[in-house]
């Protein structure tokens, strides 16, 4: 699957670009309703995939009863709350362990753990176009 | 000049917005900043807007939009490191 690279407002009168997936998610429970597609950046600089809260509270989880999880990032040390979902990927969904944040500026991340194990993920920033390949395990 | 880019040492490359790339840049820049956002399902309009992802996903239903994308706008444009 060919992804071309969004385009976003850089602050400064001109843009930047990310790749972002539409994704949906919902609780890991058979016939649990999904969420309406909504947009995350492929990230492999994230260690696991995260979530803006706004996502999981409506989904219905508490959101700070799930396991805490301090993450290190560019800002430095920040409180995030882990809890299974069920990611919905090209190819099929998967159940992972994601963290959620209520300060996170967009709505997710889809980082190493729980995205790029299941994905060949090829950056082109000359084409401006990212190739992911799903990869399915026995 | 605004969306072009240069970029590299030299030859510079000029870096022109395709036309779908620009009807985004030129939502974006309009959409109210901090909040969510649903886009139309062919991403040409913003369809609904709300302080969270609920109240976003309600507003979608009652603009007649069977399948949105949505996003959450930062509190202000800058380049992305989390």
């Amino acid at each position: 699957m060919k992804i071309p690279y969004s385009v976003f407002p850089d602050g400064f009168g001109s843009h930047v670009y990310s790749v972002r997936l539409s994704v949906s998610v919902a609780l890991p429970s058979p016939g649990a309703p999904r969420t309406k597609r909504f947009e995350a950046v492929i990230d492999s600089g994230a260690t696991r995939c995260m979530f803006h809260s706004d996502i999981g509270r409506f989904l219905g989880l508490d959101i700070t009863s799930g396991e805490k999880e301090i993450t290190q990032g560019i800002g430095g040390l920040s409180d995030t709350y882990l809890h299974d979902i069920a990611l919905y990927i090209p190819g099929g969904p998967v159940t992972i362990k994601a963290a959620f944040k209520d300060s996170l500026p967009i709505a997710a991340l889809l980082g190493m753990n729980g995205f790029f194990e299941h994905f060949v993920v090829t950056f082109n920033q000359n084409a401006l176009m990212c190739e992911i390949e799903r990869v399915f395990r026995a | 000049m605004a969306d072009e880019v240069f970029s590299g040492c030299g030859p510079w490359k000029v870096d022109v917005v395709s036309p779908e790339n620009k009807i985004r840049l030129e939502l974006l820049r309009s959409a109210p900043l901090n909040k969510w956002i649903a886009l139309s399902e062919d991403e040409s309009s913003i369809v609904a807007v709300g302080e969270t992802y609920g109240e976003v996903s309600e507003r979608s239903d009652l603009a007649g939009e069977a399948d949105p994308v949505i996003l959450k706008t930062p509190q202000e444009w800058a380049p992305l490191s989390v």
